[in-house]
């Protein structure tokens, strides 16, 4: 993919049962978690309709599906997306587990049982001497190595993104440092740090302050015709797209979970300046076809 | 008296676990507040708190909160400690200002306790039943209070979640001790005393999944003082919630109410039919943080504190819900 080049991305959320629009219009269509086969099915259409990435929250499922593009020679005409942590399968498991010491408990044993040296030697050095940073390097370690480790080594992972709640909670904390370091070590390893998040102007307005330059990172962010999800306005959202260096924005949630067809929300997404690219989730053969070919046509 | 603009609210979380998380970044996220301590029990959380928190002071016990002071105090420890934590803020003058995760208390008893402490001390206090700030059940609160359907005739409630679905019965995870009443349920309860006023329970089953003790699933029924009859079913074992959802449906003599924390639906006898979806409702905030009805419901609070006029759900509505979940359980215990 060029520089120029639209990013046009499969995403993942239909492959976990995720709808943002009804939980319970989403039952009554029977939608389950769609099978690693089938999704891997559909990101191969959607790639032969016009997709060159797939964004992906870094779990089991979706390595699974990884696992089998990359058998099917598919994994190396995708640029990958990984999206850290899986925040919704933290939080259960913190339900799970007592809270928080009880799910920090379970992720040291994963990494100390990932055999990834580096994560655990990061990890301990986190631990012992109490550093968030070499615990959050440790844990950052341990998801790329999963990460590649399924898709082999023609694998292009492009860009790590933190999840939206940790984004979010870290803006609102004002952990500038931590920003700092996460950007300085996928710069270290070449992969574009990315950032998902629900505050879009207010992220913009902290990087700006803390000196993060705008032009290393990548943000993915809610962008629809009909403002859902853009916080705090529509309208704050797009003047402060208008106001980047240059297009490092992901829109997400364009069809806005649903509410919206694609011939309209591709319409207000190719009048928008910065826009990097896409990130639409497909859940039939026929989504995948039509919806790539259409974001093919209206913004390669 | 805290003057806006000039100063700025100095507030405090106890409990850091995932509500405290949430209900501290939005707070710190926003311009006339000032987080300045947060209070922790557990050892490892406190040593890392440290590193991460520059300019926040990090305590193991309420008391060492005495002499900051706070504005108020935000309570986000498991529900267990709900009451022994308030009941010290109180008792030793912490603030006299406080929010509490939902529910209250552990009980009726523990819960009339604290609105006795809060009578006597003054202050404002709220307790977070944030579901009274989402759009689509503020819509239908506003719709039943305008008598679109009539009257109500009858209401079936539901509080689900997948939180512990499909999980070995002989595995080592645990249910939270509180029970699906208390830690979801109390959602639903509190929903419909808003929607419908005060109501007495009539029969109530509750079912263990995961051993003695384990209080995992709850069906009840109800009947208002006006004579509206009310079901409710409660589970946190239940497939396709990926997310906790609470949901009503109300008959009136004019047509059917069907709300949930997505959407709402009105039904008319002659056949009309009215949708709305977050998307309609003008959902968006100024800082979103797990959902926008957190960030509605700590501005409520924020707002009160500087208006100092009382705010719902406060203590004493929120008492309601508890005595409602301990009036279930006796009478699922006489079963």
């Amino acid at each position: 993919m060029t520089s120029q080049e639209r990013a046009l991305l499969v995403g993942d959320n239909p492959f976990h049962g995720i709808s943002h629009f009804s939980q319970e219009r989403s039952r009554i269509r029977g939608d389950t978690s769609t099978s690693p086969e089938y999704a891997a099915k559909l990101v191969s259409i959607a790639v032969e309709n016009g997709a060159n990435g797939f964004m992906f929250s870094v779990s089991d499922t979706t390595l699974s599906i990884l696992n089998i593009l990359n058998e099917d020679g598919v994994v190396e005409h995708l640029d990958l997306y990984g999206i850290v942590p899986y925040a919704y399968e933290y939080v259960r498991m913190a339900s799970q587990k007592g809270g928080l010491p009880g799910l920090a408990k379970a992720i040291a044993k994963e990494i100390f049982f990932s055999g990834n040296f580096g994560a655990v030697a990061s990890g301990l050095n986190g631990v012992v001497l109490a550093k968030p940073i070499s615990l959050m390097k440790a844990y950052l370690a341990y998801e790329i190595s999963r990460v590649k480790s399924a898709v082999g080594k023609n694998a292009r992972l492009s860009c790590v993104l933190l999840h939206q709640l940790v984004t979010d909670a870290c803006l609102g904390f004002n952990l500038d440092w931590l920003f700092k370091a996460y950007v300085d070590f996928m710069l270290d390893r070449g992969i574009k740090p990315g950032f998902n998040t629900g505050n879009f102007p207010f992220l913009v307005e902290k990087f700006r302050e803390w000196n993060i330059s705008l032009e290393d990172v990548l943000v993915a962010a809610p962008f629809n015709k009909v403002g859902f999800q853009m916080v705090p306005s529509k309208e704050e959202c797009e003047k402060v797209l208008a106001s980047l260096p240059k297009p490092n924005v992901l829109a997400i949630s364009i069809l806005a979970a649903g509410y919206l067809k694609p011939e309209e929300a591709v319409d207000y997404i190719a009048g928008l300046p910065n826009i990097k690219g896409v990130a639409v989730g497909v859940s039939k053969e026929r989504h995948a076809n039509e919806t790539f070919k259409l974001l093919g046509d209206r913004l390669s | 008296m805290l003057k806006l603009g000039v100063d700025k609210l100095k507030l405090t979380v106890v409990g850091f676990g995932k509500m405290g998380i949430l209900h501290a970044g939005i707070l710190n996220a926003l311009p006339k507040v000032q987080l300045v301590a947060v209070c922790e029990k557990s050892g490892l959380i406190r040593k890392f708190m440290k590193k991460l928190f520059r300019d926040v002071s990090v305590v193991d016990d309420v008391g060492e909160l005495s002499d900051l002071g706070l504005d108020a105090v935000y309570v986000t420890t498991p529900i267990s400690y709900h009451f022994a934590v308030v009941k010290s803020i109180y008792n030793l003058k912490v603030a006299s200002n406080v929010f509490v995760e939902k529910p209250l208390a552990s009980n009726y008893g523990e819960a009339r306790e604290l609105c006795d402490l809060a009578r006597r001390l003054g202050g404002v206090n709220m307790v977070g039943y944030m579901r009274r700030f989402s759009v689509t059940f503020r819509k239908a609160k506003e719709l039943l209070s305008q008598g679109v359907i009539d009257e109500p005739v009858s209401f079936s409630a539901y509080a689900c979640s997948s939180d512990f679905y499909g999980i070995d019965k002989n595995s080592k995870v645990s249910t939270p001790k509180v029970g699906v009443l208390r830690d979801l349920g109390c959602h639903a309860v509190d929903l419909a005393l808003w929607f419908f006023g005060d109501f007495k329970v009539k029969n109530a089953k509750i079912d263990s999944l995961f051993g003695e003790g384990s209080e995992d699933s709850a069906f009840f029924e109800v009947e208002t003082q006006s004579g509206v009859g009310g079901k409710f079913d409660v589970s946190w074992c239940v497939d396709g919630y990926r997310m906790p959802e609470v949901g009503f449906t109300v008959e009136g003599s004019k047509g059917v109410m069907r709300v949930n924390d997505d959407e709402l639906e009105i039904r008319l006898n002659g056949g009309e039919r009215f949708r709305w979806f977050r998307h309609d409702l003008k959902d968006n905030v100024g800082f979103w943080l797990g959902a926008p009805e957190y960030y509605r419901e700590d501005e409520c609070f924020l707002k009160s504190l500087i208006d100092g006029k009382n705010v719902e759900p406060d203590f004493f509505s929120s008492a309601k819900v508890d005595l409602v979940i301990d009036e279930v359980k006796a009478k699922a215990k006489r079963k």
